[in-house]
């Protein structure tokens, strides 16, 4: 085939995802090592509010002559990504030097939880999410035709509804005076589930299991119609069982897919972010993701929150190295 | 249904659809120098807002579309930040903000005076001095309700109880421990937005207020939290949370909301735009059961611990719109019929404002010498790094003292970064 042709095949795929995927990461990369200030003046204004008339000393930005902000950048290197991981050492830049290693044991401390929650969600919930869904999968599998799309509709329920949404909903059945509490009373047991870690930590990954093991149904589903039927014929000629069939012919079959629902869910649950929003706010349970967003909300520093985005990519990288590296080997042997 | 009902009934809804629009009353059929098209608008999420946005969006003559975003706190700043800080046109034309949020925008040279505009139409909608926020003489804003977080208790079972309601910190600790030992409905007395981040960093900034702190060192951005004031405001913090529910990390406004309207909680500070819920049947199980006052003193006899807030609109430098059509758009939802209407949901500025007893506790706050919350650029800082320290206090994880001196360390960081400390 001659370059052109293969150039013109292959371009718009390749065009579509330098666009979508590489440029994105390379603007946030960009902005990651570099800081742009407001140029600050001190002044004193006259303030009218509801509340009365005052004057007040305060910083504003110093405007330039288009009526915009003056704004100075340079470009910090890695600072942000040491401040994030609060590895940063240079404390002599602080005013306050000895306040400055309290800063950065608590931001390493912050990071370091951050990281160790969400790979705790991300490893706990991935067997749960496989097997429950597969589970149910070969459960609707057996149901009678006729009621299939019914169940595979209620199945699917978890992952239609928005998340945030969806945890709310799961907040309501927990918090104080919610059904679970109440039904756990109905047993004497009393349990305040925002109140600790473990149990903070339980309802978040429960909501995740909640939420994703539908999507591994409707894929393992939907592999489950592709078993080859002659396959599991013979094998029941030769007298396997039904637990046998199930080993040696279903679960080779739906291998691929097993890969290609833990890729995925690695991928999103490593960015994990409504539930801890919405359930915790962050009490015990600090993502990573969380910590970008804390960011880019209180301290309105974007460059900062582009080191802690990048640094949640390089992540998800990391955790889906071996499964690339398996998917990569498979279509080697397979093409 | 025969096919003759059914056509029926079909042509009954398509006539009542096409109706709907000319139901709603002449809202902005007066507008002048119009340009049509869509007017975004984003807003905090609360009910007196849900009543604005309603006003806003039925503004609908001449071509002219209204979308109101609703985004809950404290997103919605986010929002609104990135929007008025793009350099290019703002996604919204204009933006229903706190002023927290303003001090921020306006610090950072991003909202647009409006002094013409207003002078322009200040008689046809009867805009009140009162409720004109202005920075060295130019309207920066425009202010429609006071917001503040003052108490709310259980009248009934105070009475029934012989319990003074507390002026002080210390005298609502000692009314929920009597409430707590002699109210079997009430497990958990106490019920305030402690969770972690902004909601708990206003509850500090609150009490440390009362305790007389201060911030930041005098005429500099420099940090001054860590101070006695400081860990005396996280230590009563902590002594609340004895009588609070213990998912109190995660209790935001909603939650407290639902913890007195259940009747599980008799007390506690919380945001005024909350009161009028309260008395809604659909949702409370103690109609005309609280009361509400000035928030309680840090310390007997000093100022209510507690900070006074307005809410208002702004339009952005960066103005896509048309500016003199978004501000008739913004008059005609902040008419003095728009305060008529939700008069309970909020403590307007209009004077034609009927005060109910869901405003006692921001006028009394008030009376009792609350401060405005503070409005130096930095301060937003200083809170964020707060919010992320205090679940440890009250986990007992840190100490106070430890825990301030790390937020005052990564503030100073933060402030420096951003140009505020040099």
């Amino acid at each position: 085939m001659r370059l052109s042709t293969v150039l013109r095949f292959v371009g718009p795929s390749a065009g579509l995802m330098l666009l979508l995927l590489a440029l994105p990461l390379a603007v946030t990369f960009y902005l990651s090592v570099r800081n742009c200030a407001v140029q600050i003046e001190t002044v004193t204004v006259t303030e009218s509010s509801p509340f009365g008339t005052k004057e007040v000393v305060t910083q504003r930005a110093v405007l330039g002559p288009d009526g915009r902000p003056v704004t100075t950048c340079r470009f910090v290197g890695l600072e942000y990504f040491r401040k994030v991981l609060g590895v940063d050492t240079q404390g002599s830049t602080s005013p306050d030097a000895s306040g400055s290693s309290a800063a950065t044991n608590h931001a390493s401390t912050e990071f370091q939880g951050a990281l160790r929650f969400t790979l705790l969600y991300t490893f706990v919930t991935t067997p749960f999410v496989l097997l429950l869904g597969f589970a149910l999968a070969l459960g609707v599998n057996h149901v009678a035709q006729r009621w299939r799309p019914l169940y595979i509709s209620a199945s699917l329920l978890p992952f239609i509804i928005t998340p945030v949404v969806g945890a709310l909903a799961i907040k309501w059945l927990f918090r104080d005076n919610g059904l679970v509490p109440y039904f756990l009373s109905q047993f004497g047991v009393s349990l305040f589930w925002m109140a600790q870690a473990w149990s903070a930590r339980l309802l978040i990954i429960l909501y995740g299991i909640w939420h994703v093991v539908p999507f591994a149904f409707i894929v393992l589903y939907a592999g489950l119609q592709s078993v080859p039927q002659d396959s599991l014929e013979a094998a029941r000629i030769d007298g396997a069982n039904a637990w046998q069939r199930l080993i040696y012919v279903t679960l080779p079959h739906l291998a691929p897919l097993f890969i290609f629902i833990t890729l995925i869910h690695l991928m999103d649950a490593y960015r994990v972010f409504e539930p801890v929003v919405v359930l915790t706010r962050g009490a015990f349970t600090t993502s990573v993701q969380y910590l970008t967003y804390y960011i880019l909300l209180q301290e309105i520093n974007p460059y900062k929150a582009s080191a802690a985005a990048v640094l949640t990519t390089a992540g998800i990288s990391v955790l889906l190295i071996p499964l690339l590296v398996r998917t990569w080997r498979e279509h080697r042997r397979t093409g | 249904m025969t096919h003759r009902t059914l056509r029926r009934s079909l042509l009954a809804t398509a006539v009542l659809l096409a109706s709907l629009p000319g139901l709603s009353h002449a809202r902005c059929n007066t507008l002048v120098n119009t340009k049509p098209g869509q007017i975004n608008i984003v807003s905090n999420a609360f009910p007196a807002l849900d009543h604005i946005g309603k006003e806003m969006e039925s503004c609908t003559m001449g071509g002219l579309k209204v979308q109101f975003k609703q985004v809950p706190s404290p997103q919605n700043e986010v929002e609104i930040l990135q929007a008025f800080g793009s350099s290019g046109k703002s996604a919204f034309d204009a933006a229903v903000v706190s002023m927290g949020t303003f001090t921020k925008l306006q610090s950072a040279g991003q909202i647009q005076p409006i002094t013409d505009l207003v002078n322009k139409y200040k008689a046809k909608y009867n805009i009140e001095d009162n409720m004109l926020v202005k920075v060295n003489g130019e309207v920066m804003a425009v202010a429609f309700m006071q917001n503040a977080q003052n108490l709310f208790y259980r009248k009934d079972l105070f009475d029934k109880h012989g319990i003074k309601v507390p002026t002080t910190y210390a005298e609502m600790m000692t009314a929920a421990k009597t409430l707590k030992e002699k109210e079997p409905s009430i497990e958990f007395p106490i019920a305030q937005t402690f969770s972690k981040g902004w909601d708990s960093a206003t509850e500090f900034s609150n009490i440390f207020a009362g305790f007389g702190g201060r911030f930041f060192k005098p005429g500099s951005a420099a940090p001054d939290f860590n101070s006695d004031a400081g860990v005396k405001a996280l230590e009563t913090m902590k002594a609340m949370t004895a009588y609070m529910t213990p998912n109190y990390l995660a209790s935001n406004s909603d939650d407290v909301m639902n913890q007195y309207q259940q009747g599980k909680a008799a007390m506690g500070v919380l945001w005024a735009s909350r009161a009028a819920r309260m008395d809604d049947p659909k949702a409370s199980k103690i109609v005309g059961k609280m009361e509400f006052t000035a928030a309680p003193a840090a310390v007997a006899g000093g100022k209510s611990a507690t900070h006074l807030w307005w809410e208002g609109v702004v339009i952005p430098k960066n103005l896509g719109g048309d500016r003199e059509t978004v501000f008739q758009v913004l008059m005609e939802a902040l008419d003095e019929e728009t305060t008529r209407k939700g008069n309970d949901l909020a403590v307007w500025v209009r004077s034609s404002f009927k005060p109910t007893r869901f405003a006692s506790g921001v006028a009394a706050s008030a009376k009792a010498g609350a401060p405005q919350w503070p409005s130096e650029p930095y301060f937003g800082l200083a809170h964020g790094e707060i919010g992320k320290v205090i679940p440890d206090v009250m986990t007992g994880a840190m100490s106070p003292k430890a825990a301030l001196d790390a937020a005052a360390a990564a503030y100073a960081k933060a402030a420096t970064e951003k140009g505020f400390l040099k």
